[in-house]
């Protein structure tokens, strides 16, 4: 796997200190020891792995963002059921403890989104391609093992540390215990991960790891397969997979990659493990009704 | 006013469950053998060349159960069908699903901010997130929805769901996209 090796963090950190050091002699007409101290501080917190108070400041900041540009469905009933099969899924990964929060997202496009400390997006679009609640907890288990890597906190975090060197002379701002240049900063980080994607490798990575998380929960886990096979037939043309295509690897890639390990692990002995269709139409039924009956 | 709301649920799952079953074409994308069960020891009862029509029935792991046109059924690995739908007219996707619902969200509503939006159809491209605003409110908003472990115990006994101890897979190698 591609993973980012620390001492390439560590590399940038020491010239940084020196320029620092100096930009703190000119401004002031001396060395002001306390203003470097300060602010090598602040570098310093900007580059360590995230703890997890900061991974969920990071969380929020990302998930605002997103929202921004598609809100969540004021359908109860439907976040509820997505609560909960994500919850169940994400109780079988390695971080079961976070605080996971699930949301459908209003748009006919078909995407999915995770973000940093738990928090995990699907559009309608989505929803309405899928035909089982194993299909979703495929396509949650995804999503789930994507906050699990830490994938997005770590391109994030890398983003948000290059806009920090421009923003690092700035005073440090605080409201309502919000970190508003971490906020801003991360924002911007947001707007330019997620229109552009992680590395290919992670994609196909999570998708390894969600079908697994699927099984452990009770679904059979080919409902990922099936999600990914579905996506073959849409149009690649189609403006309801252009974020989507953009973003990942093609679906055919996924879909061949993805059953190979799956042969290669034996999950064929999961395969007659729950499906879920008919409590899957029930949630689809209440999605629909929702615009029709208010 | 709410009874209305029942009966139209109730004709839509049953809508719902024909259509979601009558439109399943696909096409074998390689040559395979169809066989009586959805297992690779079981026996072939036919030998099919690649290009072959046929209509999925259902999913069970990794097996389609499928009809061919000569009304003989059997279970193919999914892996070896495509299904019918890329780069058609239609670019909602196959039909087994739900997709074709997409366009009772597409007029009339009313967005998040009380504006209708003049197309009716939402996207979410890439420009969408390039130039998001955010919306702390939504995030605030959404932990209310939040299930407890408890909830979601709950919710997958009610389906039959067991926990299955079920190790990583190896990633295999040199299969670059």
């Amino acid at each position: 796997m591609n993973a980012r090796p620390p001492s390439e963090i560590l590399h940038w950190r020491w010239p940084l200190l020196l320029m620092l050091a100096l930009a703190a002699c000119t401004s002031n007409g001396g060395l002001d020891l306390n203003g470097v101290f300060n602010t090598v501080k602040t570098v310093q917190q900007a580059v360590k792995p995230a703890n997890l108070q900061e991974e969920e400041q990071i969380g929020y900041a990302t998930a605002s963002t997103l929202l921004g540009a598609a809100k969540p469905i004021d359908n109860p009933a439907v976040q509820d059921y997505v609560n909960k099969v994500g919850l169940w899924v994400a109780m079988h990964s390695s971080r079961p403890d976070l605080p996971w929060h699930f949301a459908v997202v209003d748009s006919n496009d078909i995407d999915a989104f995770a973000v940093p400390g738990g928090y995990v997006f699907v559009t309608r679009g989505l929803l309405l391609h899928m035909r089982s609640e194993a299909e979703l907890a495929g396509a949650l288990g995804h999503e789930i093992s994507h906050v699990v890597l830490k994938q997005q906190l770590k391109a994030l975090q890398k983003a948000a540390q290059l806009d920090l060197v421009g923003e690092v002379a700035q005073v440090e701002l605080r409201q309502h215990g919000q970190n508003t240049q971490l906020f801003n900063s991360v924002a911007n980080a947001t707007r330019n991960l997620y229109s552009k994607g992680l590395d290919k490798q992670d994609e196909f990575e999570a998708d390894r790891m969600g079908v697994v998380l699927a099984a452990r929960a009770g679904y059979d886990p080919y409902g990922l397969v099936a999600v990914l096979q579905t996506l073959e037939t849409v149009d690649p043309k189609s403006s309801s997979v252009q974020l989507l295509l953009a973003t990942h690897p093609t679906p055919a890639a996924r879909v061949a990659r993805l059953s190979a390990e799956m042969t290669a692990g034996h999950m064929q002995r999961y395969g007659h493990q729950v499906e879920g269709v008919e409590r899957y139409r029930q949630m689809i039924a209440k999605l629909v009704a929702a615009p029709a009956t208010s | 006013m709410k009874r209305w709301g029942l009966i139209l649920l109730a004709l839509l799952v049953t809508v719902m469950a024909a259509h979601a079953a009558s439109q399943s074409g696909a096409q074998t994308i390689l040559q395979t053998p169809l066989n009586n069960a959805p297992y690779s020891d079981a026996a072939p009862v036919a030998q099919l060349p690649a290009g072959t029509n046929l209509t999925i029935l259902e999913r069970q792991g990794g097996w389609y159960h499928v009809r061919l046109d000569n009304g003989q059924d059997g279970w193919l690995q999914m892996t070896s069908i495509r299904m019918n739908g890329g780069g058609n007219t239609s670019n909602s996707g196959s039909g087994w699903g739900f997709g074709w619902l997409a366009s009772l969200f597409e007029s009339g509503r009313s967005g998040a901010t009380g504006v209708t939006a003049t197309t009716g159809v939402r996207g979410l491209n890439s420009g969408d997130i390039a130039n998001a605003k955010p919306d702390p409110q939504a995030t605030n908003e959404i932990s209310t929805w939040a299930a407890t472990p408890q909830q979601a115990r709950q919710f997958a006994q009610q389906l039959g769901l067991k926990s299955e101890q079920v190790s990583y897979l190896p990633q295999t190698s040199g299969a670059q996209p």
